[in-house]
Parts: structure tokens; C-alpha cells; sequence
């Protein structure tokens, strides 16, 4: 089953974001869901980008706003399979009330986020999981706030739906739990560490 | 007494001021009387000062008035704030320690707290005040009890025993003060039926396949959401409420995506977070229809009254330029046709439409032929939908080519912006006509959009210098409307809010110098008799 679109990927030589793309095309492949099924919703950022890249049914959206939309599409069919895709930007600043709905709900969605903490296609400003004390473009003076533990505000939130922290560089990890996120009924949040290859090295380390 | 009748109830909060108020009107209604009720409240739970008043009459009623015919003060002090609604023929009940003193108008004591002992609570007043005035309206009260047990299954007997305290009482002290209405028609199964149009609105989504409605909480929108969440399971519908008004506006997005038929309700404050939704459905070609019901603004403003203060905000709602539809109705009637049409609109051209209402005709009752069981010719979106294989495409916010996939190079972004704009003309051959109230011989001519056409038609019942040319499609404009402006000089704009924005949408597209605009900016909707005395029409109805 082809999930690609003949787009070539726009992102940075050595970006965690292709292990992620290529993730997800494994997973669902192997899990043999019918292409028709899917549908990928993305949030906007350079993992947003994403939606380019794949022939299945799928929505760019605005930033921070994947969520209610991914869930609208579940709620009148749902039948489909819709994996919400976005970095720490949009789902963890932009739209992170729309997570604690959509966790509180336990909705059949499956949320994938590039944690690379920073703001990167923006060139590089502090994000919600920052590490407080970096200097950015944004907060030449080091950042104020301590960054959101995504999993366990996600798990203080609904107890009983899946939130896990996966090493975004680690493809058998990425593949597994995706694989495991989409055939579990009810809401997932994977949180994918990431490098930004471009931008990173100005974090506080 | 003249053709119109108009009967105003006023107290706290928890009075039950409106339920009475809808039950006479239910009552009229078997009596075979046409109506528009009219509610004013302040944004409060218990005490403050509410009103309901309703006009009827045996003809078509557009607009309640603003003299009352019978006034109820359902607690002390709550008739002194509408001393110059009162006239030589109104008839004020009161319940004050003192009695009243009047010249102008003719008081009688309604000593309700005294009269409610007899049933051992306070609650029953406004049934007490039910009886009293279905006395005075000469209506057969064998009807109006049947209404009123229809309505309490738990508290029937204490509201019957009130509503024949208030009608015993009515017989012993008010016989001078009955009005005989010599055109009633007793109708077992009334043919006309109460709904406001928020009630309208939900009845039309129904009719035409809508299947899918998120919202938050907004006054005066509320209704639509409470109504159509009621509907659920009957109608198998999904409404929800999600956690803020972006949320809702999103959702509907998604939901479109997947096939559904959607829309999301909210006034001025929540439309302002909806924009961006608003945008990304110009460009993702979502078919979303947003339910606009206007409050006064700037900011929270004022949540339960009323205003047109929205009309440009909603024509240039999202950023960027694309086609939108704004359709405004000006009653009940019109609320249902349109929320029918706009959900097919957006489907035929896959584009955001708003409809535009106000508190006016959102919260106020109208008499108007059933609307439960109506259907609408559904147009269906061409898009594909997600589970249909081999049609998968992306919606995408960013600018794309025809198969949604983003692009930036110059040539195709000027082709999409161009088939975008594309649509307008054949847009335009579609929506609804403006209204022409009147004779191409009239003198002169009234210009108007939503809600106050209907205290205009009331206004100028019998006047044959006006006609009314009342606007339904705001936006796109249809370039015809000019030559309505051709035929005199003297041209009134009416329109319910302070800086006269049809003036301006008109001034942007044609030639339009009206010479008077009338506006009213205080929360208040316009009544027929302001707006005579403001064209200069005598005074009488």
C-alpha cells in the first residue's frame, strides 16, 4: 500500500521529522488499514508540513486547532482511523486546552507530536517545552517558564487513556508505538523527543 | 381598543414572567389570533426586572408595539419604569401597598401576594395574572386550562386554582375593563404555532439534512444549541458542546470534511474567535454555515439585548480574500428558509456561509405555520468523502493546487485567488432576492436588512407613499439591487445600530446617498410607533 505522495520533503537534511513520516507509513501499512480509511490531520509547523507528503485523506489545518478538527471528523465517521499530527507548538501552546478536552473525552484520536522544543519553521523561538533558561530569538534573556510535562498533564487529566514519551530518533520505537496507539480503542498521545537539527543548539543544555 | 392588542408582563427574575407570557400566547393562538412576542431581561438568574409582552390580532402581526393595551406588575414596583408605554386606553393591574392615582390610564389593584395565600405560595403570580387577562380578553377559559395542565404536570393544581383566582377576581372588578375581540375562532388544533427564531433556525437546519451542530454557549445564540440538542436522538443528529467557541467552529470543520451537513451558532464575541474558521473554509473549501444572533457589542456588551452592530464584521469575517454568503432574515419565517438554504449553499459552492440574525428575532416568538415536519431539497457537496477509495485528497489552509497539495509559485497562486473570486457571480444568481414591500409608484422608499423590517411593515400598514426594499442577501451584493435607488430621491435607511453599516456596504458598491437615516443604538429593537414618529406619520393604529 503506497501512503506517499510524490512530494518531496521540504525538511532539513537530517530532521527527526522523516524517521517520524516514515513511522507512520510503516505502521499503518503493516497494520494493513485500508488507505481510504485514514485520515491525517495536521497542525501547522515544519512537522505540519507532513500533510504534503502523504496521498491519503488528510487536513492541513491552523495552528493548534488539529484536534477539534481530527475530532469532528471521528465524531461523524467513526469508522475512520484519524491520527492528529503537530509539534509542541500547536498542541502543547496553541491548542493545548483542545488536548485536555480531547484527553478528558477519551476520543477514538490518536495524537503524534514532534517535541523538539522550539519553535523551528518560525526560525527558532521558545515553546512550550523549552527548556527553562534558553536564550531564543524570542527570549534573548532565557525563557521564564518551566516547559509542559505533556504526558503527565495529559494523565492527570483522563487517568485512563495512553500518554507515553518515545525517543524520536529511534525508528523501532516510533514504528511500535504507533502500531499500538491506532490499535488501542479510545485516546493516545505520543510524544516524540526530538533535535532540532537547525535550531537546537541554541537550547539550554 | 384598535386591530392590535398588545398585553406586557413585567417582574423578577424566577417569576415565571416569560412561561406565562408564552402560555397566553399559546392560549391566543387556539383562539386563532396571529402574534410576535418580545422578551427583555437582564443578564441575571433571581430578581432585576423582566418583561414579556406580546401584539395580536386576528390579522398578520410583524412587530410588537410599544403601547400596551394590559400591563401586569407581578410584584410592587415594577410597573413605574414604563409609565410612557401606558396610553388613556391601557389598563395597568398593580399590586402596591398604596393605591394608584391616574389620570391618563386606568389602574386597578391586583392584590397578587394577598391572592396567592389562598394557595400557599408565592409562585403562582404570574397564573393568577394568566386568569385575570384571559378575563379581560373575553378568552374562553375552558381552553386556556387545558393549555396551562398541558404545561405543569407537576404543579397543575396549584396553577389551576391560580389561574381561577386571577379569572374569579377579573369577573368581580374588571368588568368595565373587558375587551371584546369580535374575531376569535376557536380551533381545537391551532394551526399556527409559536416558535422564536432560534427554534426557526434549528427547525430549518433539521429540514434540510443538517446532521451535525457544535456550539458554546453564547446569549442569544443559546437557543439553537439547546433546541437542536434536544432533537438528538429523534432527528439523529450530533450536537455537541465543546470547550471554547474555536473548538466548536474547528469541529464543524472536521465534521464537513467527513461528509456531514454542519453549523455552529454563537454571537458577536464567540464569532469573533471563529474567524479563523471562517478563513480556513474559504480556502480549504469546507461547506460551514455559522448562526450569527447579534447582541450589542463592543466587547461582553449587552448579553441579553439586542443590536445589528455586526453586519460589516460578518461581510469581512477572515482574513484573507476569498468568497463568503451572508444571508440575514428579517423574521421567524424567513430564520427557518434560510437556515435550510444556507446549509445548501454551502454544500453547492463548498464556501462558508453566515446567516446574520439578532436577539430580536432570535428570542421572539412568532405565530407561524408549523415547521416540525417540513422538508427542504437537499444539494449535496460534491466533495469526495474520506472512506471513498481512490478520491483521497487534502483540505489544506495553506494555498494549493487542485488536489490540495501546498504550493507557492506565482502562476497557480493567481489561478486559485482567480477561481475563488470566480464563484461570486454565479453566487449571485442563486441567493434570495431582496424583499420589495409596496408600489413602484410609492414616493419614497425605506431600505432596511433583518430585523427591524417587521416594525416597518407595521409601521406603514395602510401608508401608500412607502415602499420598503428590505435587503436578505448581504453579501455578495446583487449589483440589481441599484435600481430600486432609481426611482426617487427620497431614501431612508432603518437599520439597529449606531453607524449605519448598510449605508456603508452600499456606499461601497453603488451610488447610494439616502437622505435620512434612522438608527437606534440602545439595546433596544425598533417599535412601529418610533418609527412613524420619525418618518412624521400620525399617530394612529
Amino acid at each position: 500500500m503506497n501512503l506517499k505522495s510524490n512530494v518531496i520533503p521540504t525538511w532539513c537534511p537530517g530532521c527527526n521529522d522523516y524517521l517520524l513520516m516514515s513511522g507512520i507509513d510503516q505502521a499503518l501499512s503493516q497494520l494493513d488499514i485500508k488507505k481510504e480509511n485514514i485520515v491525517l490531520v495536521f497542525d501547522i509547523g515544519c512537522i505540519g508540513n507532513m500533510a504534503d507528503f502523504f496521498s491519503t485523506y488528510g487536513i492541513h489545518t491552523l495552528h493548534g486547532r488539529c484536534l477539534p478538527t481530527a475530532l469532528g471528523v471521528k465524531l461523524h465517521n467513526p469508522k475512520l482511523t484519524v491520527i492528529a499530527i503537530g509539534g509542541d507548538g500547536g498542541i502543547y501552546g496553541e491548542g493545548l486546552n483542545h488536548l485536555i478536552a480531547t484527553a478528558r473525552g477519551n476520543y477514538d484520536i490518536k495524537v503524534l507530536v514532534a517535541n523538539n522544543q522550539l519553535y523551528s519553521l518560525t526560525t527558532g523561538q521558545t515553546s512550550p517545552t523549552t527548556p527553562k533558561g534558553s536564550k531564543t530569538k524570542s527570549t534573548p534573556l532565557g525563557s521564564v517558564s518551566v516547559p509542559v510535562d505533556a504526558v503527565a498533564l495529559v494523565k492527570t487529566a483522563n487517568a485512563d487513556v495512553m500518554a507515553k514519551s518515545i525517543d524520536g530518533r529511534q525508528p523501532k520505537e516510533i514504528i511500535d508505538s504507533i502500531k499500538e496507539a491506532v490499535s488501542t480503542p479510545g485516546f493516545a498521545l505520543l510524544d516524540f523527543r526530538q533535535v532540532c537539527v537547525t535550531f537546537g543548539k541554541q537550547l539550554n543544555s | 381598543m384598535g386591530k392590535y392588542t398588545t398585553v406586557k408582563i413585567a417582574g423578577p427574575a424566577g417569576f415565571g414572567i416569560k412561561t406565562s407570557g408564552q402560555l397566553l400566547s399559546e392560549i391566543l393562538l387556539a383562539h386563532g389570533q396571529q402574534l410576535i412576542d418580545y422578551s427583555e431581561y437582564p443578564s441575571l438568574v433571581r430578581g432585576g426586572h423582566n418583561t414579556y409582552q406580546v401584539t395580536f390580532s386576528s390579522r398578520q402581526v410583524f412587530s410588537v408595539f410599544q403601547q400596551v393595551d394590559i400591563f401586569f406588575s407581578i410584584s410592587p414596583g415594577h410597573y413605574q419604569s414604563h409609565l410612557s408605554e401606558f396610553n388613556s386606553s391601557s389598563v395597568i393591574f398593580y399590586d402596591e401597598d398604596k393605591p394608584v392615582k391616574s389620570s391618563k390610564s386606568t389602574y386597578i389593584s391586583l392584590p397578587l401576594r394577598k391572592l396567592s395565600e389562598a394557595i400557599g405560595s408565592q409562585n403562582f403570580r404570574n397564573t393568577i395574572c394568566l386568569g385575570v387577562a384571559c378575563f379581560c380578553l373575553n378568552l374562553d377559559p375552558e381552553i386556556a386550562k387545558k393549555i396551562i395542565s398541558h404545561k405543569f404536570a407537576l404543579t397543575e393544581k396549584e396553577n389551576l386554582a391560580a389561574f381561577d383566582i386571577g379569572y374569579g377576581f377579573a369577573q368581580q372588578n374588571c368588568s368595565n375593563s373587558r375587551l371584546i375581540h369580535e374575531s376569535y375562532i376557536i380551533n381545537h388544533k391551532s394551526v399556527l404555532k409559536l416558535y422564536d427564531g432560534n427554534e426557526a433556525y434549528g427547525w430549518g437546519f433539521l429540514a434540510a439534512g443538517g446532521n451535525f451542530f457544535a456550539a458554546y454557549p453564547m446569549t442569544p445564540a443559546s437557543g439553537a444549541l439547546h433546541f437542536l440538542a434536544q432533537k438528538q436522538q429523534s432527528h439523529h443528529i450530533q450536537v455537541h458542546h465543546p470547550e471554547d467557541e474555536i473548538a466548536a467552529a474547528s469541529m464543524v470543520a472536521g465534521a464537513a470534511f467527513a461528509g456531514a451537513r454542519v453549523a455552529t451558532g454563537t454571537s458577536g464575541g464567540g464569532f469573533a474567535l471563529m474567524t479563523e474558521t471562517v478563513s480556513f473554509a474559504g480556502v480549504a473549501n469546507l461547506p460551514i454555515v455559522f448562526y450569527l444572533v447579534s447582541r450589542p457589542g463592543p466587547a461582553t456588551g449587552l448579553p441579553t439585548w439586542t443590536a445589528q452592530g455586526d453586519l460589516l464584521f460578518a461581510v469581512n469575517s477572515g482574513h484573507g480574500e476569498f468568497p463568503i454568503i451572508v444571508l440575514a432574515p428579517g423574521s421567524q419565517q424567513e430564520t427557518f428558509e434560510f437556515s435550510a438554504l444556507s446549509l445548501n449553499l454551502a454544500a453547492k459552492f463548498n464556501l462558508p456561509v453566515i446567516v446574520i440574525s439578532d436577539k430580536t428575532v432570535g428570542e421572539s416568538g412568532a405565530s407561524i405555520a408549523d415547521l416540525s415536519g417540513k422538508k427542504v431539497k437537499q444539494i449535496i457537496s460534491s466533495k469526495p468523502i474520506p472512506g471513498t477509495p481512490s478520491h483521497e485528497y487534502l483540505a489544506n489552509s495553506y494555498e494549493h493546487d487542485d488536489q490540495g497539495y501546498s504550493i507557492e509559485d506565482s502562476a497557480t497562486v493567481k489561478k486559485m485567488v482567480e477561481k475563488r473570486l470566480a464563484l461570486i457571480p454565479k453566487i449571485l444568481k442563486t441567493l434570495p432576492k431582496a424583499n420589495f414591500y409596496g408600489t413602484p409608484d410609492a414616493k419614497k422608499l425605506i431600505v432596511t436588512w433583518g430585523s427591524p423590517v417587521g416594525a416597518i411593515l407595521q409601521a406603514l400598514e395602510g401608508q401608500t407613499d412607502y415602499a420598503v426594499l428590505q435587503i436578505r442577501s448581504v453579501w455578495p451584493i446583487d449589483p440589481d439591487i441599484k435600481k430600486f435607488f432609481a426611482f426617487t430621491k427620497d431614501i431612508t435607511v432603518i437599520e439597529n445600530n449606531a453607524t449605519s453599516q448598510l449605508t456603508s456596504l452600499l456606499k461601497s458598491q453603488f451610488d447610494f446617498n439616502p437622505s435620512k437615516i434612522i438608527l437606534k443604538y440602545d439595546g433596544r429593537p425598533f417599535f412601529p410607533e418610533e418609527i412613524r414618529q420619525q418618518l412624521g406619520i400620525n399617530h394612529k393604529s
